[in-house]
């Protein structure tokens, strides 16, 4: 299942610009299509179309989201196993790994979101951590 | 349904320039896991007998595994296979990185490469695409340039394997590399990876990994990850050494637990035992005839773990690792940033060759990981010229005006020079030792230590026999990675399959008990070669497991990201049929099994007279045809009998 675009769209292009893996399809002012073999359910199409004309993997109408609003990951470094899978799980690459604050303490690497603005509050870095060391708040 | 593996592969014809994709049966996930026992079953059915290597019949793939993606620790190791250049049989090589996510996230489980490219090219796949792109410009640049050049242009999140000039040049020794420098070294296959003029390997793809349960197998991560985090103080480096002159001494020895192991590995790395381990006759020294008397702490201090980790800027964690064993260093001179050695390096580019300068251990490291060429088969190559520069076998007339004598770093270093770009001289030792001694003659080849034409790895079969059975009878010969007396240890498997021999915890045992080839030592290197296939079935690290398979529990996060609900004696089955198939690819593809027998020397034939390894020789022919019997193939030529075959629903696709 992936997400679809209803009859409501207006053909803005809004989900088709910040789609992370360019799976929308549609000319402006047009309604435009979800290749359901590309999407990867991030929801991002869905908190920015104007007309609420996105429905998630289960059918249910995504709501627009003013950007501010969106949730952002919050890591738990006493959690942190410092693993990567929460820089390789995330879609648009905005996290990475720090050099250590004391590395005669902690020698290891801690994760960071390095673009902010490019966060697309997609959750994959909280749901693919084993260890709830992140959270999206 | 959701099961862990992406039920696709991904066929590139290079000849052709035709890229297609195929849906794979679950029946083989079933049977082989995905990873390496999915490569195993790919290729056994589709090489033909009698391909050559170099040649367009031979198919190179990137695997990742099972358990990759899913929320499970110690899954980041991508597997790269093909018919070795070097051995003549099955090859695969294992790495870390980020590489292995990378495929998966790309919608496969594997990425195979069928015919020869009649011009530098690379693959590129992304979410929608998957495409041959023209790399004229970057054929000769090292492996880190390479791949910074392609990640610089597929934009950040993108991964990629390249090929450096050495596998570019054919080297017989050359790997595959990904993450600035980690190797897929051994089998030659950067090699393979030349021959079809494929540069590199470029993934940007975002596809979701999905599990049957991610809460199940994130339960036993965080339980794995508590054992992980517990670290005791080991005190300094030092330490290390003389507790090696200790096992060395007592007469007995302890059976070891892996947490012991996994605290070292936390702290140093794999070069924790850089000292350690030529002290209790581990790690082979010069060229194989020397011992902890020729290389002793005074001069393996050129390789202190403390003085290496000095040099740490921040600990390297390899994809979904909680361990973090390898480092980022920084060296003066040209590297600013290098990844630091590790063990097998630091001891085939060191003791091997009685090289004490720790600067060039360093040096040589990043130089052969940049030129992809395998550190532990260069390392011994070299040493192996060196003795024979010694016998008068070759001459300063051979060898360009180098004065090849033990320890010599700056020969030692012109030389890697030239073995890289197969400048003179060098072009004779770039394809190994064993091909270097066919091409020299003169009874050369009394100083190649290979297995099947490939050299082993730093861990001496005469202190563990375990390492010299797997050396020789692994379908990929010469490979440390898979097998001992102290794995088993470690693996601790007989606390989750039935029938395997006990051992208590920390056991003293005298030593004289490992030496006995024995109907219970045969079981052990089975179940050690069993698991680890099941291990690269799933792309876990051999590190992981050595935590114990309690607490890194394998097969329960198997059973957990597929749905299944298996036994651990039927995962080890599967373990089973992938050694099998392995072995049966060998038998057709011409190998004899007994010519995979490790050379004498490292054997103790004869036995040395002096360290720590004094008198002892491996009972390697009982040994083999012991661990033969243990998979049901022939005991006299190794060959998987028919009736085994059956057992294990191996059919023979290639003949019908």
């Amino acid at each position: 299942m992936s997400y679809r675009i209803t009859q409501a769209c207006n053909g803005c292009g809004a989900c088709k610009k910040i789609c992370p893996v360019e799976a929308i399809e549609g000319n402006k002012k047009e309604l435009h299509v979800i290749d359901e073999a590309v999407c990867i359910e991030c929801g991002v199409c869905g908190r920015v179309c104007p007309h609420n004309a996105v429905l998630d993997q289960f059918g249910k109408q995504c709501l627009m989201m003013k950007r501010s609003q969106w949730k952002k990951p919050r890591f738990d470094n006493s959690a942190c196993m410092s693993c990567n899978i929460c820089i390789d799980a995330c879609p648009v690459s905005c996290l990475a790994l720090s050099e250590p604050v004391d590395r005669e303490k902690y020698p290891h690497g801690r994760p960071y979101i390095r673009e902010e603005k490019a966060c697309i509050a997609c959750g994959f870095c909280a749901e693919e951590c084993p260890v709830d060391a992140v959270s999206m708040i | 349904m959701n099961r862990g593996f992406m039920g696709k592969i991904l066929i590139v014809d290079l000849g052709k320039k035709q890229i297609s994709q195929e849906q794979v049966p679950d029946t083989v996930y079933e049977r082989y896991l995905s990873g390496l026992g999915l490569a195993a079953h790919m290729l056994y059915n589709r090489i033909p007998p009698g391909a050559d290597p170099l040649g367009p019949d031979n198919i190179l793939g990137f695997v990742s595994g099972l358990l990759t993606g899913t929320g499970s620790l110690f899954t980041g190791r991508w597997m790269v296979v093909g018919k070795s250049p070097l051995t003549g049989g099955w090859g695969d090589a294992n790495c870390g990185g980020t590489l292995s996510p990378a495929i998966k996230r790309c919608g496969y489980d594997g990425i195979f490469f069928t015919g020869i490219s009649d011009k530098p090219v690379y693959l590129y796949v992304d979410d929608k695409k998957a495409e041959l792109r023209d790399a004229s410009s970057l054929w000769g640049l090292d492996a880190v340039e390479a791949e910074e050049t392609l990640i610089k242009e597929a934009g950040q999140g993108a991964r990629a394997a390249v090929i450096g000039p050495a596998g570019e040049k054919l080297s017989l020794i050359s790997g595959i590399c990904n993450d600035r420098g980690r190797l897929a070294a051994r089998s030659g296959l950067g090699a393979v990876m030349g021959s079809k003029r494929l540069k590199g390997v470029v993934l940007c793809g975002h596809k979701r990994i999905r599990p049957f349960s991610r809460e199940m197998v994130n339960v036993l991560s965080r339980k794995c990850n508590n054992w992980v985090k517990f670290q005791l103080p080991l005190g300094p480096a030092v330490g290390m050494g003389l507790l090696g002159a200790l096992l060395r001494i007592l007469p007995t020895a302890m059976a070891m637990d892996g947490m012991v192991y996994k605290m070292i590995l936390r702290k140093w790395g794999t070069g924790g035992m850089n000292q350690m381990s030529p002290e209790w006759g581990d790690a082979p020294v010069k060229n194989w005839k020397g011992s902890c008397v020729d290389w002793p702490m005074k001069k393996s201090k050129s390789a202190d773990p403390d003085m290496v980790k000095a040099h740490e800027i921040m600990k390297y964690h390899c994809y979904s690792c909680p361990l973090g064993c390898g480092g980022i260093c920084s060296i003066n001179g040209k590297y600013s940033e290098t990844h630091k050695p590790e063990y097998e390096s630091v001891l085939a580019l060191g003791g091997l060759c009685m090289n004490e300068d720790s600067d060039s251990l360093f040096f040589l490291n990043e130089l052969l990981n940049r030129a992809g060429m395998d550190t532990i088969s260069a390392g011994a190559t070299v040493a192996f010229a060196i003795e024979c520069f010694e016998n008068g076998i070759l001459t300063k007339d051979d060898t360009e005006g180098l004065d090849l004598t033990w320890g010599n770093t700056d020969a030692i270093i012109a030389l890697i020079h030239k073995m890289i770009n197969r400048e003179g001289f060098g072009d004779v030792l770039a394809d190994g030792s064993k091909v270097a001694a066919e091409k020299i003659g003169k009874g050369a080849h009394k100083y190649t230590i290979h297995a099947g034409g490939q050299e082993p790895a730093m861990h001496d079969g005469r202190q563990d026999p375990g390492f010299g059975l797997h050396y020789s009878v692994e379908p990929t010969p010469g490979r440390h990675t898979i097998g001992s007396g102290l794995y088993y240890e470690m693996f601790q498997l007989w606390k989750k399959v039935k029938g395997l021999p006990k051992l208590l915890p920390f056991e003293i045992y005298h030593k004289n008990k490992k030496y006995r080839a024995s109907i219970d030592q045969a079981m052990q290197a089975a179940a050690c070669s069993k698991y680890m296939n099941v291990i690269n079935g799933s792309g876990m690290c051999m590190f992981g497991s050595f935590v114990g398979i309690k607490r890194t529990p394998t097969f329960d996060w198997l059973n957990a990201a597929t749905g299944w609900n298996r036994t651990p004696e039927e995962y080890m089955e599967i373990g089973e049929r992938i050694q099998t198939i392995k072995q049966a690819f060998n038998i057709r593809h011409g190998i004899d099994p007994w010519a995979n027998k490790l050379s004498p020397r490292a054997l103790g034939i004869p036995p040395q007279a002096i360290g720590a390894n004094k008198g002892r020789t491996v009972n390697i022919d009982k040994m083999m045809k012991d661990y033969w019997e243990q998979f049901g193939w022939d005991t006299d030529t190794g060959k998987p009998s028919d009736e085994t075959l059956k057992r294990l629903g191996i059919v023979d696709q290639q003949e019908g």
